[in-house]
């Protein structure tokens, strides 16, 4: 009998409390495919393939870690959610608990009762919610993939059993809180506070109109400068300044939602024919009624979205940026630089990279398309203007740089005999002096003019160096015997090359690794005892590790994002459909003077919608001027991808937001139906 | 004046529970009501006249019989059309709880017209105009809970004839009200009934309450009990002769004052 009253109770409240249910449900979906990604098999081949070195493997890691440490945050905030959730859920059911008790039920049985029935919708909500995970983890599975341009062939089922366990763990726990939660609550209550829950209603009070117009204005002031401080100091200067902004910004969207109703209030009773329309003014009249109760929720929603949306676009947008940084980093398919130690005098000699690559069982004049010898000067230089002042500059011979130009796809320079021309790497004051038409320059000897006209301000990168770098280009003749003088020392050799076009790349590169020890012992003619270190870095290898990078950012931001937005929208829900239960009463004199169920469904509708769209819609106000401010900080790098960004938030938007929306107006409408 | 009759009850049952234990809530009750007079219904607790209310309020459905309003047959409308019936022929004052606590009294009043879609400018002088008949024309701008219990009531009223119905249904009107109240939302009603020729309908247990209609209905146990007509005699004599039927009727003494 108990058993089938609890089982009769929960069907009942999948029905009434879908809300509740679709909170659950998220949480458990979220929770599980996030912290599924370490089985992704996409993660698994990244892991165990030979192209991955050890900075990629450790990136890999330090998502999983992240996600390890942030899940636990994540059922922190998920458990107060469901709390929230729950509480509303004994709330609106308190009559019947207190009926239960008239009826002779103990104390003890009712707490078992209601343990009884969490633990069943628990159960519920956990199958569900797991389903429904897998089937989206197999989803993010072809995302990754298309994030390292894998394409599937086959299709891998995807399921991870600690990602289930620490599911089922983590939720057991949460529901244990709150059947613990629950049982105390009810045995705390007085039967007669339980069964008049219903006739005790809010107090309203009457609020001056002009205070709450004054109010409004008031918020778009604050509102403004706000903005305005942000957009002229940017984002990075953190002082006091910056705390009075954020200070401003909430303060202003507090009052915002404090005066919105009694600003529009305001300005529609002016018009009277839209006023004194349908139930236009009982909408009006119950949206500002609320405000009292509801202007700080709705700060905090705001203030939630604005973190949810500000999340998940920067991490999109920056992701983004980041691929095209991958491109500048990485102009040509490898590089191989090696030097020698003689094993008698320790002396360092060059090595010829081609030959011994040949020899190694990786011919060059085959595996690859193109390639270029660079060698990198590094050493001092005079500047003959600026007061014989010296400066010590990177150099690289015009035949060199031409054949990393062309490595890239870009036409060769020519430069006379007497002239020297700049690449710039990092734009700045000292940058522009230096690299002015004319300025002359002492190199080994020979008096050199920039040639203004080849100036490149295309950053350029020797060795993957992450940060760009300035180079000097000089003719090749003038570096000749400059090691011997000892102002410039050749720094390294580098063999640069692209893979050959009409064979898969990942192939070439395969083989390319696999020679690469063959090629240390015969560069460094091993069996003489000889040592000496080698540099290699492929495209590949650099594009996996900002890979790492990205996807840390991306799901990190999205898993937080999405945590953030079912908050919101889970408590407006939950507050909309409370405030929809105190309202029944309101509908039943509605019902009796003759409003049809059509009219009051849409004064229902508009009434979530306003609680909901609001704090929406000012939450994209709000980051729209973010993005643009911290677009400035990004731009450095690069820039944030908005339509990208834009069109991810928007699909998590809806499907959140939506959802919840929708369950909202449902529910609301069958409590103004009465039934 | 020609009599029109208003309101025809013919045949009402209304019965509730399963086939073996079946409440006969109303059982074969049959009555008319001619336009513009004020008819009250009393009965004891528990004698189905608040049932009768509300299947002639079209709130509920009766299990057989018909009710004829103005012409039309409300037992046959459908949904729909039952909520358009009601706001635009009918007119409701209850006991409490049906003032919308956000609203100004002014809109409360002013609800009734715009489910009508009464054109805006018309609204304002309407609601003064009722408000100035039922003496709460200084207390527009108020909240229902800045009112008094009377005041309330009276703006229920205004509310409820301010469409120009062609019934008024009125149930326990004066039930927390003091006397005084009462008696001045009862004179309101009066005027109501005499200068605007409202047809009202008032529910009450209350012999005091029903010694201002001009024809009781009595109602036990679901059928006709016995009906009164006021004729020429004072609300006095109407009092104590209500009374003597009250006291015939069984009820106890609680019942009664």
């Amino acid at each position: 009998m108990f058993s089938k009253l609890a089982l009769k109770n929960v069907t009942r409240s999948v029905r009434d409390y879908s809300v509740y249910f679709l909170t659950l449900m998220f949480g458990v979906c979220i929770f599980y495919v996030f912290n599924s990604l370490d089985s992704q098999w996409v993660m698994e081949s990244l892991r165990g393939s030979s192209g991955t070195n050890d900075t990629t493997r450790q990136a890999l890691d330090m998502i999983l870690t992240l996600i390890d440490i942030f899940s636990v945050f994540v059922s922190v905030i998920l458990a107060f959610l469901i709390l929230y959730a729950n509480n509303f859920m004994v709330k609106r059911r308190k009559k019947e608990l207190g009926t239960y008790l008239l009826l002779g039920l103990s104390q003890g049985r009712v707490a078992a009762l209601l343990f009884a029935e969490t633990a069943l919708i628990g159960l519920i909500s956990l199958g569900v919610g797991l389903v429904l995970g897998i089937f989206l983890s197999q989803f993010l599975s072809v995302f990754t993939a298309g994030f390292f341009q894998i394409i599937i062939t086959e299709f891998h089922f995807v399921f991870s059993w600690k990602a289930l366990g620490k599911t089922l763990l983590y939720f057991s726990l949460i529901f244990l809180v709150v059947m613990v939660f629950t049982a105390l609550t009810v045995s705390r209550q007085k039967l007669i506070d339980l069964l008049q829950a219903e006739r005790r209603s809010e107090r309203l009070k009457a609020r001056g109109l002009g205070m709450s117009v004054a109010l409004f204005l008031l918020s778009l002031v604050l509102l403004a400068v706000a903005y305005a401080m942000l957009l002229i100091r940017g984002m990075l200067r953190v002082d006091a300044l910056f705390y009075l902004m954020l200070a401003l910004g909430s303060l202003g969207t507090l009052l915002f939602f404090r005066g919105l109703s009694g600003f529009l209030l305001q300005v529609l009773q002016s018009n009277k024919t839209l006023y004194y329309r349908g139930l236009n003014m009982f909408t009006l009249r119950q949206f500002a009624a609320r405000v009292g109760s509801n202007y700080l929720s709705m700060t905090v929603i705001c203030l939630m979205l604005l973190l949810a949306i500000g999340i998940t676009a920067c991490s999109v947008g920056l992701n983004n940026t980041l691929d095209s940084i991958t491109g500048v980093q990485a102009p040509y398919d490898f590089y191989l630089a090696a030097t020698a130690l003689d094993p008698e005098t320790g002396e360092e000699t060059a090595v010829d990279v081609p030959a011994a690559l040949k020899e190694a069982g990786f011919d060059p004049e085959v595996e690859l398309e193109q390639s270029a010898q660079v060698a990198l000067w590094q050493g001092v230089v005079t500047w003959v203007a600026g007061d014989q002042e010296e400066v010590v500059v990177f150099l690289l011979p015009l035949s060199g740089y031409n054949g990393m130009r062309s490595l890239s796809g870009r036409e060769p320079i020519a430069l006379a005999g007497d002239r020297c021309t700049w690449v710039i790497g990092e734009e700045n004051d000292v940058a522009d002096r230096l690299a002015q038409d004319g300025q002359v320059f002492r190199v080994n000897g020979h008096d050199l003019a920039v040639d203004g006209t080849a100036v490149s301000h295309e950053a350029l990168s020797l060795g993957y160096d992450p940060t760009p770098r300035s180079y000097l280009i000089v003719p090749d003749a003038v570096l000749e015997g400059a090691a011997e003088e000892g102002a410039l020392n050749m720094n390294i050799d580098y063999f640069c090359g692209n893979y050959r076009a009409d064979a898969p790349k990942e192939e070439t590169e395969e083989r390319f690794q696999s020679v690469l020890s063959d090629f240390e012992r015969i560069a460094f003619r091993a069996e003489a005892g000889g040592g000496g270190w080698i540099r290699c870095q492929t495209r590949l290898e650099v594009y996996l590790e900002t890979m790492g990078t990205k996807m840390m950012v991306l799901f990190l931001g999205i898993y937080l994002g999405i945590v953030f937005l079912l908050c919101s929208a889970a408590v407006l829900a939950l507050q909309q459909l409370s405030q929809a239960a105190d309202n029944v009463p309101r509908y039943r004199i509605l019902s009796r003077l003759g409003v049809e169920e059509k009219m009051m469904h849409r004064s229902v509708d508009i009434q979530v919608l306003l609680a909901f769209l609001l704090p929406l819609a000012l939450a994209l106000v709000h980051s729209v001027v973010g993005m643009t401010a911290a677009n400035q900080v990004i731009a450095q790098v690069g820039r944030l991808d908005a339509a990208a960004s834009s069109a991810v938030t928007g699909v998590f938007l809806v499907i959140f937001y939506g959802a919840y929306f929708l369950a909202t107006c449902a529910g609301s409408r069958r409590l103004a139906r009465g039934r | 004046m020609e009599r029109q009759t208003i309101l025809t009850v013919s045949h009402l049952q209304k019965y509730y529970g399963a086939r073996e234990n079946v409440t006969r809530a109303i059982d074969d009750l049959s009555f008319t009501v001619e336009k513009g007079e004020f008819v009250g219904i009393m009965g004891a607790s528990g004698s189905g006249k608040t049932t009768l209310l509300n299947c002639v309020a079209t709130i509920d459905r009766p299990t057989a019989g018909h009710i004829t309003i103005g012409g039309a047959d409300v037992t046959a409308l459908r949904r729909g059309a039952l909520a358009k019936f009601r706001r635009e022929r009918l007119g409701f004052v209850f006991q409490d709880c049906n003032l919308l606590d956000t609203l100004t009294a002014f809109e409360n009043i002013a609800l009734a017209l715009t489910i009508l879609r009464t054109p805006a400018g018309e609204i304002e002088p309407r609601v003064r105009e009722t408000a100035a008949l039922l003496g709460i024309s200084n207390c527009l701008k108020k909240y229902p809970y800045q009112l008094s219990g009377g005041e309330r009531q009276r703006t229920a009223a205004a509310r409820a004839i301010i469409t120009r119905p062609d019934l008024v249904l009125a149930d326990e009107p004066t039930g927390a009200l003091d006397s005084k109240s009462a008696r001045l939302l009862l004179e309101r009603f009066e005027a109501l009934n005499a200068e605007q020729g409202a047809t009202i309908l008032m529910v009450t247990h209350d012999a005091f309450t029903a010694s201002y209609c001009h024809r009781i209905l009595f109602i036990k146990d679901g059928r006709l009990f016995t009906e009164l007509n006021r004729g020429s005699d004072g609300r006095k004599v109407f009092f104590e002769r209500i009374l003597e039927v009250v006291t015939l009727l069984g009820g106890d003494a609680g019942d009664v004052l």
